[in-house]
């Protein structure tokens, strides 16, 4: 598939730039924010994900980028024009949706064609490029079939064809794998890469799904209540969560206040459980605890402690390389500072 | 199977109920005497015979069909747009919308017949055909609306959605993509409707004016004023109609699995 890399390659303005963005449900009276004052850039070539639990807005938003909501203030800009309030067919996307959408009267080919046959391209022309598309999912052998005549997985893969088959400017991909079987769902992320990488297109993906989010983008945006809450690389983003609901949901477990460092979280994986009279070595802060519990999962054991903190007990989770401690225990916990994660704002044991 | 002994005889009784009056129809319609008696005395096709000849039958036959066919199609003609606005469109009252087209299966017919009659035979001068032809395409309108949104309700309402995301104008989506995801139930629609209008009574009653009667209306004439069976023998001649008409219903529901979801 002939691709758009040369541009992918050039810096410049951003494929989408959303400037200030609101959507607001309801009556002016109890007017309710999908999505509040949301500003963000999708670099060019970029696989973006919004990744956030369900409701926070991230369909709102995608649909917005395709045109399908009209945002009740703010701009949308694609490619470096306003398009707030262009049509959905003259926006130059390709949206895979969550249902996949496949229309049920024609076969895969038709399905695929059907975005090259309202662009005007001579029939040769879309006959091969439905083809190319086909090929690119494996799927060419089945294009006479119709899509109810194929399994989950089939119809994602020919829902993304007809997605890329146009070559837009932004595929908008809404939970795409989330009907999918939970070992099928992981197979396919590495295929969804590998599209995305073939054909060089500029991708934003929605997922409440951290993992998926995680493994596929090299760029984050974590949104909550409608507003983006940290955006970056997950590289970046992963080990330095900027406050407490970023840090829950990229999985982390420890909240708590530590004298001269204020709030802070660790990950599970740096703490270090000390037996009595066990040196601490190197730097970092000691805490006195007592094992609540302890559970044992194989090569290690996670076990749950009480600690004194800065603002009272906190419960910790220490992940303990042996099986040598029993609840009821006191223990000392060592916090290596390079691992100790400040938090913004209200990242307290009781703000939940 | 578990031995339900009052559920067996439920359906016995229904099924007798059902059919009984069928069976004394075939009886009487194939009979070789003369009077609407049951048992019949002897097998004759002599009435189907009388029943082909006679002229008024095949006049009104012909308006049926007529009628039944314009309505129809005048039925589709409106229902189609309304079930895709009430379904697909964000009309502000949509469930009003959706009563109102319910609202002439409640109103019972012969108020809105006589209605009709008054307004438009009487007050326009309308021939009888016109007002038989307005009167049953509001009588199916809300048939069309609900059978053939039916496929519209089924069907993923992102479909539009996506047709318009890969470059389609709502026209071109619309015929691209609404109408043929919606062929199956327009198809039921127009068979239902059809059916629905050929076999009505009480609106055309009042519809008809003079020299002009639907099949039915003709039937009710006659058998006011005698007692051969030949009214029976046009009942089983409709009857074997309709049964065709739902044997070709049912090829096409089977229809609707291939194309599936
Ligand atoms: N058409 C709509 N009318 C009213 N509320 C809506 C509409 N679409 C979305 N919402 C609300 O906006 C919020 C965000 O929805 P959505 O963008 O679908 O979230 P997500 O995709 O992150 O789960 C939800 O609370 C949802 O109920
Ligand atoms: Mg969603």
């Amino acid at each position: 598939m002939a691709n758009t890399a040369e541009t992918a390659a050039a810096p410049g303005t951003p494929v989408v730039r959303l400037d200030g963005v609101s959507r607001e449900y309801g009556k002016a009276s109890g007017a309710f924010a999908a999505v509040s004052d949301l500003s963000l850039d999708v670099p060019r070539g970029s696989f973006t994900t919004l990744l956030g639990p369900s409701g926070c807005g991230k369909t709102t938003t995608l649909r917005m980028i395709a045109g399908f909501v009209r945002p009740t203030s703010g701009r949308i800009l694609l490619e470096g024009a306003d398009a707030t309030s262009t049509p959905p067919e003259k926006r130059n996307i390709g949206m895979v949706f969550q249902s996949y959408a496949l229309f049920p009267h024609m076969t895969l080919r038709d399905n695929v064609a059907f975005g090259l046959r309202t662009r005007r391209i001579a029939k040769p022309e879309v006959l091969r490029r439905a083809g190319e598309a086909l090929e690119l999912v494996g799927l060419s052998h089945l294009a006479d079939r119709r899509p109810a005549q194929l399994s989950g997985g089939q119809q994602q893969r020919v829902a993304l064809a007809r997605a890329v088959a146009v070559r837009p400017s932004v595929l908008l991909l809404d939970e795409p794998l989330s009907n999918l079987d939970a070992r099928l769902r992981v197979q396919m992320r590495q295929e969804l890469l590998r599209v995305q990488r073939e054909t060089g297109l500029t991708a934003v993906l929605v997922t409440h799904d951290q993992d998926e989010a995680l493994e596929l983008s090299d760029h984050l945006v974590i949104m909550n209540g409608g507003r983006l809450e940290q955006q970056g690389a997950p590289r970046e983003v992963f080990p330095a969560p900027a406050n407490r609901f970023v840090a829950e949901f990229l999985g982390y477990q420890n909240f708590l206040t530590v004298p001269g460092h204020g709030p802070v979280t660790v990950r599970p994986e740096h703490t270090r459980l000390l037996a009595d009279g066990e040196a601490a070595g190197g730097d970092g802060v000691l805490l006195d605890a007592q094992v609540r519990g302890v559970t044992y999962q194989g090569s290690h054991c996670l076990v749950e402690v009480a600690a004194a903190s800065g603002d009272g007990e906190a419960t910790l989770h220490c992940l303990h390389p042996g099986d040598d401690v029993r609840p009821g225990a006191r223990v000392r916990i060592a916090l290596p500072h390079r691992h100790l994660v400040a938090l913004a704002g209200g990242a307290g044991t009781e703000d939940r | 199977m578990i031995r339900r002994p009052f559920l067996t005889l439920l359906a016995a009784v229904a099924f007798t109920i059902m059919l009984g009056p069928v069976v004394i129809l075939l009886g009487v319609a194939f009979t070789a005497g003369s009077t609407l008696t049951f048992p019949p005395e002897g097998l004759s096709l002599r009435w189907f015979g009388a029943a082909l000849a006679y002229q008024p039958f095949l006049d009104s036959f012909r308006t049926s069909v007529v009628v039944a066919l314009t309505s129809t199609l005048f039925a589709l003609a409106l229902g189609i747009p309304a079930a895709v606005a009430l379904h697909r469109g964000s009309l502000p009252g949509r469930r009003v919308l959706e009563n109102l087209f319910l609202s002439p299966v409640i109103v019972p017919e012969l108020v809105l017949g006589l209605a009709l009659f008054q307004q438009i035979m009487v007050g326009l001068h309308s021939t009888a055909t016109a007002a038989l032809v307005l009167g049953h395409t509001v009588l199916l309108l809300p048939y069309a609306v609900r059978v053939a949104g039916a496929s519209l309700a089924l069907a993923d309402p992102r479909l539009e959605e996506a047709a318009r995301g890969l470059g389609a104008g709502p026209v071109r989506t619309f015929f691209s993509v609404t109408l043929p995801v919606m062929r199956p139930g327009i198809l039921s629609a127009a068979i239902l409707a059809f059916v629905t209008s050929l076999n009505n009574v009480p609106l055309s009653l009042l519809l008809t004016g003079p020299g002009v009667a639907t099949l039915p209306v003709e039937m009710l004439n006659y058998v006011q004023s005698s007692f051969d069976p030949v009214v029976a023998a046009v009942s089983v001649l409709l009857l074997a109609g309709s049964v065709a008409v739902a044997l070709v219903t049912e090829r096409l529901v089977g229809f609707t699995k291939v194309f599936g979801r």
